[in-house]
Order: structure tokens, then sequence, then C-alpha cells
């Protein structure tokens, strides 16, 4: 097995020992002598164990967090052991003094003293195994280049998803087998709100799988569906970003990453209140917004009536047996009516107009058996009717027997553009809940439906603490759970913002297999949910800047720090620049063909017969 | 009136500033020197002096120290079957560079050795692990009891050989204890922390005992062996013993009697300046910051001394 790699030299030596060495320098990516800038030696005064040694730093050297080092230990009989690692402590003390008022006579200059700094390295690869400490007084060195990616496990991923730069300026990735389903899927991101930047973060992550090429073909095809839930803020993904500068452009290319807004972006928003056309409630955007809403034909048959109430699933309450069967009476015997149903022969033109319904039937005697089934009594109803009553401000304009029937109105990322975001931010609590709900199922559904992974559904979704808290249970949050337990085969791939990660499911954090973290709350840092960051890292994550996340990923024992750019698309309206001119597409669309001809509550016959 | 008591500042373990008193009485030994007191006043007019107008600390002071340590006892077999004491002794000189405008005390220079101090016409170089005791064969009889004080030659040697090496334009040289065979060297006064001898005729003695923090006493001669210009300072302390925070500074007899005033003008102003506090040591204030902090330097280059004693036994047993 000769490697024409190999040059041929006059002394023979067997060739299974040069390819052996030849396969050696591969693995570790540095040659005979670990290559780099000696930055200090490794401390003899603290233990050195396999896993965290301290290094104390050559006068005139230093050593910041984040650092990646490398050192090497040399063995009787084998081949040497290369430690490499991540530095997540540096210190600085004075040698030679005693008391802490030693310091004014040292600066005074008449007490010698040393300065000396250390740095507390965490290994993130030995190679080969063999988990023995590094010896006392070895050399450490700055690791650049190919020891620097082998240090983080970057040789090993094949597809690299870039996510930023480390503290160092060098680009620091992502394993995409963790992202896609491959591996793992599922990111939780958590911080503060305001600073943390988690849906910045988001956003730039679905932009460096759609645009880095990790992906290959499938990013293509790929679509994401974003859940927009504070301000306007993700409606201007595909405006260019007036404040693009070029730093900014030169910390894209950088990564690799072109430096523009999102192609193709279809935006969602709900219809306006009390608005009878149905045009979306939006402020800032003008261009390329389509309204989302459901039919009433379509909240009967779809079921999707016990997505109205925040805990329709929890066995403590006795007035889900009601909604279960409200439900199922309804997808029975409501037919679609003109846009409206019509139950029991009489036609409900609105959200409204149902509920009355319903709650009449219900606290009438003589129908509430075929409603509600016979073992319930009227507190239960009343609770039930209390409740869904109390739905009908909310919900109105989301559920509507008076647009036309035709028009489109469905969220459905199959047909939309690679990026759906969905504006809910207008929305009340109660209505965020039930549209988020309703979409994920109808998403997930389809997938289950198709049957294959690809291609994948990035789901955003911030807040996932309101859809899938700890405590209690509910159909959105079954929903969610579905998706973090089986979604990784079916390619749909959560990527949650929370502020508070120990509020959510727990087996939606677990199963994420990339956790990302930025600014927290104190009293938050200390929870066990975030016991993948070191103590150091805890700390550090009370203070870090807007841009500075903390990316624990499967491959890396240790988590990464991470800067990621300012986005290069706007993020509200007054960064946006011209409007792509996709969006004017839906100006056309924005009226409603339907709507000329046939008009609000129009009958049927007076379409356009095509 | 019983008389006021005072309690030493030194740690009882390195005994008394002055050796033999208990602090109240002074030097207890009186001197046979002969003294001149008439150098730079007349004796009749002796009065403690205040540092001179003008006069300010040089921004560059040196200090100079040794530290020694005695590694291990030894005894050796003679092929006649007598036995020779013999000490494994470490012992280290530094200099340290305390540049006052910068703020920057720094080693300017360090020199450790190791010696094998015996009598035994036979002896030769102990090597323990990496370390090798230099045979320093000392005449005489060389009974155990002396050897310790055989140390002290090559250490002031190293002394000698360090403050020359690190010596660049310094303004000021403190040497540690007397300056015995060091007077050649420039601008050099030898500190003395402990006063073991009454120089001064008991007239005199009082103008020391009254000094106030930062004083000095007027330069007098000393007809010592050494001899020598030399003087009386009170350093800043806890007011206490009447010789409390007193040290005798001297300098080289070949300077003349205005070099000398100078220098001890220099001393007043610069040594208040590097005294210790007595929560931080044990022999303050006369064991100066700077020293101290050399001193512990050197106690660190030694080596650890048990590791030393260890591999000293393990060295000579495997040569048996």
């Amino acid at each position: 097995m000769e490697s024409p790699n190999i040059l041929w030299k006059p002394v023979p030596s067997p060739a299974w020992l040069a390819a052996l060495s030849y396969m050696w320098c591969n693995m570790i990516g540095v040659d005979d002598e670990v290559s780099g800038e000696p930055v200090g030696r490794v401390l003899g005064t603290a233990d050195a164990t396999p896993l965290q040694f301290w290094t104390a730093v050559t006068p005139g050297s230093y050593l910041q967090l984040d650092d990646v080092v490398v050192t090497r230990r040399e063995l009787p009989d084998r081949e040497p052991v290369t430690i490499a690692g991540v530095v997540t402590q540096v210190r600085a003390r004075h040698e030679g003094a005693q008391f802490d008022s030693d310091v004014f006579a040292i600066a005074d200059g008449t007490l010698p003293a040393l300065v000396q700094e250390a740095a507390e390295i965490t290994t993130t690869r030995v190679d080969p195994e063999l988990y023995v400490p590094p010896a006392p007084g070895a050399r450490v060195l700055r690791a650049s280049g190919e020891a620097r990616d082998a240090a983080l496990h970057f040789d090993r991923m094949e597809r690299r998803v870039p996510m930023g730069t480390g503290r160092d300026g060098v680009p620091v990735f992502l394993n995409a087998d963790f992202l896609d389903g491959t591996r793992g899927a599922h990111v939780s991101i958590s911080g503060i709100s305001g600073v943390a930047t988690k849906t910045s973060f988001a956003t730039f992550l679905l932009y460096s799988v759609f645009r880095s090429g990790a992906l290959g073909g499938d990013a293509v095809n790929a679509k994401a569906l974003i859940f927009n839930v504070k301000g306007e803020d993700l409606l201007f993904l595909d405006h260019p970003n007036l404040k693009l500068d070029e730093r900014t452009t030169a910390a894209y290319a950088h990564l690799g990453l072109p430096a523009t807004a999102f192609p193709d972006v279809r935006v969602y928003a709900p219809p306006r209140p009390g608005d009878s056309s149905g045009a979306p409630d939006v402020n800032s955007r003008l261009t390329g917004v389509d309204s989302f809403y459901w039919t009433l034909e379509e909240f009967c048959a779809d079921r999707l009536l016990p997505y109205v109430f925040a805990d329709a699933d929890d066995e403590r309450q006795q007035y889900t047996m009601v909604v279960h069967s409200v439900t199922a009476h309804l997808a029975r015997h409501a037919l679609p009516a003109d846009g409206g149903v019509s139950v029991d022969g009489v036609r409900l033109g609105s959200y409204g107009d149902l509920v009355d319904h319903v709650v009449e039937q219900l606290t009438d005697d003589a129908t509430r058996m075929t409603w509600a089934g016979s073992a319930v009594n009227m507190g239960t109803v009343n609770a039930f009717a209390r409740r869904l009553i109390g739905s009908k401000k909310d919900l109105a304009r989301l559920i509507r027997g008076d647009l036309a029937t035709r028009r489109p109105h469905a969220i459905n990322t199959a047909e939309s553009a690679q990026v759906t975001v969905v504006d809910l931010h207008n929305l009340p609590d109660r209505a965020q809940r039930f549209v988020v709900g309703v979409t994920l199922k109808t998403e997930f559904e389809r997938k289950e439906k198709q049957g294959t992974a690809k291609p994948l559904l990035f789901v955003v979704l911030d807040e996932l603490n309101k859809y899938a808290p700890r405590e209690g249970s509910s159909p959105i949050k079954e929903v969610l759970l579905d998706i973090a337990e089986r979604g990784r085969s079916l390619g749909v791939i959560l990527i949650g913002a929370q502020q508070t990660a120990s509020e959510v499911e727990r087996r939606i954090v677990t199963n994420s297999a990339i956790r990302v973290v930025g600014r927290l709350d104190p009293a938050e840092a200390s929870r066990p949910e975030y016991g993948f960051l070191p103590q150091v890292m805890r700390q550090r994550a009370l203070l870090a800047r807007p841009g500075t996340m903390f990316v624990n990923q499967p491959d890396i024992p240790v988590p990464l720090c991470v800067e990621f750019p300012f986005p290069a698309w706007a993020t509200r309206h007054s960064e946006a620049g011209a409007p792509p001119s996709a969006s004017l597409r839906s100006i056309v669309q924005g009226a409603d063909p339907f709507a000329v001809v046939g008009g609000g509550g129009g009958s049927p016959d007076d379409d356009i017969p095509f | 009136m019983t008389a006021r008591l005072f309690v030493d500042a030194w740690d009882p373990a390195y005994g008394a500033s002055l050796e033999g008193g208990n602090g109240a009485d002074g030097p207890v030994t009186p001197s046979t020197a002969q003294i001149q007191p008439d150098v730079e006043l007349p004796a009749a007019q002796w009065r403690p002096l205040d540092p001179a107008p003008g006069v300010t600390c040089p921004d560059v002071v040196l200090l100079v120290d040794g530290v020694r340590r005695i590694d291990a006892g030894l005894w050796t077999a003679e092929d006649d079957g007598s036995s020779y004491a013999g000490l494994a002794a470490s012992y280290a000189a530094g200099v340290v560079r305390c540049d006052l405008r910068r703020g920057a005390a720094e080693l300017a220079g360090a020199r450790v050795e190791r010696g094998l101090f015996t009598a035994s016409p036979s002896a030769e170089d102990v090597v323990a692990g990496t370390i090798r005791y230099t045979l320093r064969r000392v005449s005489g009889t060389g009974e155990a009891s002396k050897l310790p004080a055989a140390v002290q030659g090559p250490l002031t040697a190293l002394e000698v050989e360090v403050s020359g090496a690190a010596r660049d334009g310094a303004d000021l040289l403190v040497v540690d204890g007397p300056l015995r065979n060091r007077r050649q060297l420039p601008r050099t006064i030898g500190y003395v922390k402990t006063q073991h001898s009454q120089y001064l005729p008991p007239a005199l003695t009082q103008v020391v005992t009254s000094l106030t923090a930062g004083q000095r006493t007027p330069v007098f001669g000393l007809g010592t062996a050494w001899g020598g210009w030399s003087w009386y300072l009170r350093l800043p302390g806890r007011a206490g013993a009447p010789w409390a925070g007193i040290v005798r500074v001297e300098c080289s007899p070949d300077l003349d009697v205005p070099e000398a005033v100078s220098l001890a003008q220099l001393s007043q102003a610069a040594l208040p300046r590097f005294a210790s506090s007595a929560y931080k040591d044990p022999r303050a204030p006369q064991n100066l910051v700077p020293i101290a902090g050399l001193e512990r330097r050197l106690r660190g280059l030694l080596g650890d001394a048990r590791l030393l004693h260890r591999a000293l036994t393990a060295a000579t047993s495997a040569g048996r």
C-alpha cells in the first residue's frame, strides 16, 4: 500500500510504517512537530488532568478565553499524544506577594514581584485517544489553521454550516449532521429578551443553512416557517439592509456567505379586525403581504376547535370531554354553505354565529345530548360555554365565513416561498396559540403523509415557553412534542427560542441537538438546564453582548463562543431598502380577483366560470 | 517608678534586633573599637539630624542579599575508619533593582550554588539527581558546629559577584549586612539590621535612642578591623522600645568625609521608604521590603528542601 504521496527514499523503510505516519499526520492535521506560536507551558503547581489543565503564559504572550491551544505528550514506545483544548479561564497574579496590600509596594517599585498569567484549558480533543495528562513543563502552542480545525473537530465535519466567528476572528462551524436530522436535529436558543438576539441568531442560522451550500441540493428545496411574535421585525427579511456597511459585508465574505437579504420570502398576516375585505393587518410593510385565515368549513372539517383552548388536553379538566364531542359533532354535521357552514339547517356566517349556535344548542335540554353526550352535567357545559364565548373576540378575525372560499388563505410551506413568515404580533395570546398550533399541526401532518424527510422544513418559533410550558398539557404542546420527538425523521426541524429554557417542556429541550445561549438572567443561568455550560461560561453569559452566543453541539465537548454578523437584511422598517421585485407580485394578488366579481358573501354562481 | 516595658517588634524566632539586650538597654556588648565621633559634627554637638533638604530618594536603588539553607548533614566514612562531618548547603544571592520612578522592582540577577562543606580529604562532589553539590573543602578539623559558618564565605563571594554584575548606573547599592570585603563597590552602603555591639559612648548613645523616625545620627568613624564610616538611622515603624527600628549603616572608609556624609543623607532619604510593616514581616521594620521579597524569591530558587534531602539520601545510599 505504497502511497503515491510519499517520495522515494534511499533508506528502505517498511511501507506500512510510512503509511502509518502519513495517516497520523493527516489525522491530527499537524506535521511531525506540533506547529504554532508557543504561548506557554503546562503548569506544575496545579493538577494537570487529561480533561483539564492549567498553562502558565510566557511573559510577552497572552491567552484569552476561547483561544485554541495544543500541546503534546511523549509516551514511551508509542506515538505521541496530541492534546488540544480551549481556554476556559485566565488569571493573572503577583507572584512573590503575600498580602493584598503588597500590590502597593510592588506598584511603588519597592517589592520585587512577577506578574504571572495562567490559563485553564479544557480539553476538546485527544489524538490518539489515550487519556494521559499533559506533562507539566510541556510547551503549549496557539493552534491555528488545521490544528485549530482539528481541535474543534471541524475537520471531522463533512458538512459545515458557518455560524459566526470565534473570539479569535476565525470562523466557527456547526455540524450540519446535527441540524438536518442525519444524526440529530432541533435548535434550542435561550436568553433574555432584547439583548440576547435570539431571533437574529435563528434567522442568521437559517440564512447560513440556505446560503452556505452545506446542505447541497437540499438547501434549494428546504423551506422555513417563521413565526413573527414581536413587532414587525421579521417582515423585512427580503429587504436589503440600508445600514449594511463594508465591514459587515467582509464579515459575511469571511464566513463564505454573500451579504444579501433572503431571496424568496412570503409574508402572511392576519386579516385586519372588522375589515370585511380580509386585508392583511400590517403597518409598516405595504407590499407582498398575504392575509391568512381559516374558513368555518375548514374549522369544522379539520377539527380545529381544541386549538381554541389552552388546556383542552388536560385530563384534570372536565370540560375537555365536551370539547372533543362538540368537535366531532361539528366535523360530522357541518355542511359547507357559501363560505360559511350550515349546521342542523342553520346557516352560520361567522365565528361568532358558530359560537352562539353551539352554546344555544348545549344549553337547550333537548339538544344537549346530541352535542355533548349524556353523561355531562350542566356545570361542565357552562365551563365549556364560558371559555368558548370568551374566544369570540380573539378568533373572529381568523375564522371567517364571509370571505370567498377559493381565495388563497392557507399557510402551506410546500406551495409557498422558501421562507414563510407568519405574523402574529398583532394577535392576542389565544389567537397566537391557535395559529401556531393549527399551522404546525397542518404542516406536520402534511410531512407525515409525505413520508420523507426531504425537503426539510425549519420552524422558527420564539417564546416556546408559551406554547410548550413545562406544566400542563394542550394540543399545541402535543404538536410541538411530536415535532421534537419525531420531527427529526420527518424532516421538521424546530428552531425554538425562549427566555428561560427551564420553563419549557423538558422533552423538547433535551431533544435539541444544538443548544444556544445568549445573555442569561443570573437566576436562570444557575438552573440545571444549562448544565452544558461550564461555570465560567455561565458567568460570561450574564454579560454576553448582543451578537454573542454560546453554542453547544454534540461533536464538541465545550460550548463555543460565537459572534455572528449584523443581519444583511432589514430588521425594521427604517432599515429596509427597496422591496424586492418579487414582492410586487402580490400587490396584484392583494386585490382579490374573486372579491371583484363575487364580493364578500356572493353566491358561487357569480364566480368566473373557469 | 518601674521601667517602661516594650515588646520587641521582631519575631522571637529571629532573636532580637539587639543581640543580648532586652530592647530597653540597647546593645549590651560594649565594643572595644575606637570610634571617631567628630567626623560630621563635634561630639559635643551631636544631635538627631533631620533629612537634608534637597536630597531626594534616588530613582534606582539596588539591594543585594543572599540566603542559605542547610539541605542535609552528612558523615563521611574514611578508609582509616575515621569520620568527618559534612554539610550539603544551598545558597543563593540576588539583586533587586527598584526603579522607583517607573514603579517596578525586578530581580536584576540571581545565582544559586550548592556546596558540600567538609574537611574530609577524600570527599568528592555529590550528584543528587540533576543537582550537583560542589565540594568545598574546609580547612582544619571541620567539626560539625563550625561548618555552617563556612557557608558564609562562598555566599558573600556570590553576593559580590551578582552585585558587580547588576551594577548599571544605579544611584545607590544597598548591601545586606556589613560591607566587609565589598567596600570597593562604588556608591554602596552596608545595612546592619541587628545591633550586636555598643560602639558609642553612653552620652552619644542617648542621641541614638532619641532619634525619631527618619532621623539619623551624625557620621562617625569606626575603628574595627574592617573600619569605615557609619551612622545610625531610625526607620519608621511602630513607636516602641528605644532601639526599635534603629539600623546601622556604613560605607567604605576609602571615601572622604563629604562623600560619606552625602551617602548618609542619601540613605536617610532612601531607606525609610523601604521599611516593612510589622504584621507582614517578623523583622519589621529593619528587614526592608525589597530584601524580604528578594529572600522569598531566592528561597524559591533554592528548590524544595524535602526533595533535595530525599535526593541526597538516595544519591548517597546508591553509592554504597
